[in-house]
């Protein structure tokens, strides 16, 4: 094989104002081989590929195709010296049919500057053929598989002569067997000396696909190097930080729910939902935080979803307390007093363009209101009382919700549940792009919120957050519960191991 | 296999289902099959038809345009002023029907893309503003003793003529054959220039994926918001040639032209397989809609079915056609 280096950043950074989000970024791309970026949310992963593919120009360093330094990127220069993206979200055309969304804004045309289909199936089938990828070039992209829909993407990338592949998280949307297909298509292309950048949360793919790899944390490759060359563990402990350490400590000290003790609100008997998760079994008791942690796409989103009666398992049984029940919709789930704070909080938690004192409000309309005319006096104390109970920040409640601090966004989503006085409170990812004094007081509401007597289930993928909160962790893998824990009594290194991915007994 | 071929044919659908309407009435109402009506059938929804292609472009750029109707009595007016007021020659002034049609209709794109309007707000607001302007500028209006003037225009009367094409081509001798009129060669003729746009030309696709999908559409280089004003600019186009014909049938025209004919050309789009989430349409589509919606309305007339029963059917048909479309869209996701 050639080895031929086909794109390399030296000394790349990208700073947005004050803030650093890539520091001397050096990547080299070889022909033939597959690079894997791994890191957690904001490591920089995002900012390094729009550097790559020209959305972003670098503060400083260059970046390098071919050994020719590349000045003045712009997407459409990026893509002409052969580097394509493809993104988590497809950019395909559903109503359009494969050929179509292959040869979109590069037709082939006649001399009449009408499309010339003749051409332009001659080439693509010259490309399938190559890379001995099949698909029916005349089918509706919206009616074809998603690994199908991916393959298009990458044979759009083929035909218009790409030699570096960038693919993002290739297989968020993707089954199990259909990430398998998709793995021997990028075998094929590395073979055929295509250079190819892969991005994945799921370790087991980076291990099974990639020859190096690179992990990042808060903007710095922290290491970088061949695939033989590292553990599970390591690369885990990479890229969490060694910040963990200091808050398990921290963690031991608090005072634990004992395990297994007092009224159960919520379990589960073989949850199961085919393809999605399996045999999901656990029990949450009232006045204790249990936290399901796991790496991005372990399927607990999923599984949470299926609680709040957002989603229908194929099998198993789901018990409020004690009693098997099937919510048809979430406002079923509500009046059993199940709550959920949704890990989107953009899109599925709040109302962006509206008040504190609106979206505080929303779930608790009916009791607000006597024979059906909202009395405005409640609202005011409701939400006065969550502004001061949470310390919402700027305390007032006319203030727009869109334009709030991620931390203050975070707390109305909570205030807005907790004046349901829910059995069950369900936090995904609270956590996700809060400051760390708002985390803090985040972090003592659920505690204060357990004991009054809630059950509290916690997703989280940071560490930190599960060490730090959690009395009862549930480890997820791969859509399974792999382990269980007593939050004071496991250490860090433990659960890096069982996170990922390995049996602990 | 066969279910292959049926998918490749668009329309596969609706071409059963006009067939066997129109065999319904063939048998069951008096006077139908007669090439009188065939003639009267044509000649008064070629130029729907030709309508409704033009519906077909904004709403495959995943738009609508409201406005159509009221840019069809523009064109006419425009047409019935150079005529009578200027006296210029026929042939001018039905260019300048269309050219201040097609305007009307790039007006349209550019608010929506200048502006970043809502295509429902921006047209259902030029619907009210060119209706305006229609009265503004009728020579009805200005020139009292001119309104029961027809149009004598030669090139008027050249557009509303009937061929026998049936004693050309000697298939008189086996059975009955309708006179063709005009404006059916009219628009098969904007048939096949349209199928050379939409199916030949990049521009069709470019139309498609503009509509399908903006952001993968923009981010594949294409110009989206010429796109976008060009297909607004299509359906005034389109409206302006069918203004021409309908006038060229009425020998005048009057500031009510045209009113309620967006909601017509709409069906007839929709009927005819024009996704109204965008990406998809096609050629054959609206001309079959706006002749099943045509054979329906004559068709219950001939069997004296009351006027309110026609309207209450022709509103079950397109709830049918939407509802069908979300269906098979549910099917696929």
């Amino acid at each position: 094989m050639s080895n031929e280096l086909l794109l390399e950043t030296i000394e790349v950074s990208k700073r947005f104002g004050e803030f650093v989000a890539l520091k001397s970024a050096n990547i080299e791309v070889r022909a033939g081989k597959v690079l894997g970026f791994v890191g957690s949310n904001g490591a920089g992963k995002s900012t390094l590929i729009r550097v790559i593919t020209g959305a972003h120009a670098p503060s400083s360093g260059t970046v390098k195709v071919r050994g020719k330094v590349v000045e003045k990127a712009d997407p459409a220069l990026m893509r002409s010296l052969g580097i394509a993206c493809i993104y988590q979200h497809s950019s395909l055309v559903s109503t359009l049919s494969v050929i179509d969304n292959i040869f979109l804004g590069r037709q082939i045309r006649n001399r009449f500057g009408l499309v010339n289909g003749k051409a332009q199936r001659k080439r693509l089938q010259e490309v399938m053929t190559q890379f001995e990828i099949t698909v029916d070039p005349d089918e509706e992209v919206g009616r074809l598989t998603p690994v199908s829909q991916k393959e298009v993407e990458i044979l759009k990338a083929l035909v218009a002569s790409a030699d570096v592949i960038l693919m993002d998280e290739p297989t968020a949307w993707l089954s199990l067997s259909e990430v398998k297909t998709l793995h021997a298509t990028i075998r094929k292309l590395s073979a055929a000396g295509k250079g190819v950048v892969y991005i994945s949360h799921v370790l087991d793919e980076v291990f099974e696909i990639c020859n190096d790899i690179t992990i990042l944390r808060d903007g710095t490759m922290i290491w970088t190097g061949p695939e033989e060359d590292i553990d599970r563990p390591k690369l885990v402990n990479l890229m969490v930080g060694e910040a963990l350490g200091e808050a398990s400590r921290a963690a031991m000290t608090a005072e634990r729910h004992p395990r297994g003790t007092g009224e159960v609100r919520l379990a589960t008997k073989g949850l199961t939902k085919n393809g999605v998760f399996h045999d999901i079994s656990f029990e949450a008791y009232a006045g204790e935080i249990l936290c399901f942690a796991g790496l991005i796409g372990s399927r607990r989103s999923e599984v949470v979803k299926c609680l709040f009666g957002d989603d229908k398992p194929s099998s198993g049984e789901i018990l409020s307390e004690g009693k098997a029940i099937r919510f048809k919709s979430p406002s079923a789930a509500i009046a059993s007093g199940i709550c959920l704070v949704p890990e989107d909080r953009h899109a599925e938690g709040l109302c962006l363009q509206h008040s504190t004192l609106e979206n505080i409000v929303i779930p608790s309309l009916e009791t607000l209101s006597q024979k059906s005319i909202l009395n405005r006096q409640s609202m005011a104390e409701m939400c006065d009382r969550q502004i001061k109970g949470l310390n919402i920040l700027p305390p007032d409640p006319h203030k727009v919700v869109g334009r709030m601090s991620g931390g203050n966004q975070q707390k109305v989503l909570l205030g807005k549940w907790i004046e349901k006085n829910p059995k069950v409170l369900i936090l995904d990812e609270p956590t996700v792009g809060v400051d760390v004094g708002a985390k803090a007081e985040i972090y003592a509401t659920i505690r204060k919120l357990r004991d009054t007597g809630t059950a509290v289930i916690v997703v989280s993928s940071d560490l930190e957050e599960v060490m730090t909160l959690a009395d009862r962790i549930l480890v997820f893998n791969k859509g399974r519960i792999t382990s269980t824990f007593d939050g004071g009594e496991v250490d860090n290194d433990t659960l890096i191991q069982a996170i990922g991915g390995e049996e602990v007994a | 296999m066969p279910n292959k071929l049926f998918k490749h044919i668009p329309n596969a659908g609706l071409i059963f289902f006009f067939v066997l309407l129109t065999s319904f009435f063939c048998l069951f109402a008096n006077n139908f099959s007669t090439s009188m009506n065939a003639e009267n059938i044509l000649a008064g929804y070629s130029f729907i038809a030709i309508i409704a292609l033009g519906q077909m472009f904004p709403i495959t750029a995943r738009g609508i345009d409201l406005s159509t109707g009221s840019i069809v009595a523009l064109a006419g007016m425009v047409i019935y002023d150079c005529m009578l007021i200027f006296e210029l020659s026929g042939w001018v002034s039905i260019g300048l029907g269309i050219l201040a049609a097609t305007l009307a209709g790039a007006l349209n794109g550019i608010l929506i893309v200048r502006f970043n309007l809502q295509p429902f707000v921006a047209t259902l607001a030029t619907l009210a503003g060119y209706r305006g302007l229609v009265y503004a500028i009728s020579g009805r209006q200005l020139y009292p003793e001119l309104a029961t003037t027809p149009l004598r225009d030669p090139a008027v009367k050249a557009l509303n003529e009937f061929y026998d094409i049936g004693s050309w081509t000697g298939l008189d001798q086996f059975f009955q054959t309708p006179w063709i009129p005009v404006s059916f060669f009219v628009l098969l003729g904007v048939m096949i220039a349209l199928f050379v746009l939409l199916t030949l030309s990049p521009y069709g696709t470019a139309l498609k994926a503009t509509g399908g999908n903006y952001e993968a559409a923009r981010l594949a280089g294409l110009p989206v918001r010429t796109i976008t004003i060009s297909a607004y600019a299509m359906s005034g186009l389109l409206a302006g040639i069918g203004a021409v014909l309908l006038v060229s049938r009425l020998t005048t025209s009057t500031e009510s032209l045209g009113i309620g004919m967006e909601l017509t050309a709409i069906a007839a789009a929709v009927i005819g397989g024009t996704r109204l989430q965008g990406g998809k349409g096609n050629v054959l589509g609206p001309v079959l809609g706006a002749f099943l919606l045509g054979i329906i309305l004559v068709g219950l007339t001939l069997m004296g079915i009351s006027q309110f029963v026609q309207q209450m059917l022709t509103g079950g048909i397109l709830l049918a056609a939407v509802g069908y479309d979300s269906f098979r869209t549910r099917k696929q996701a």
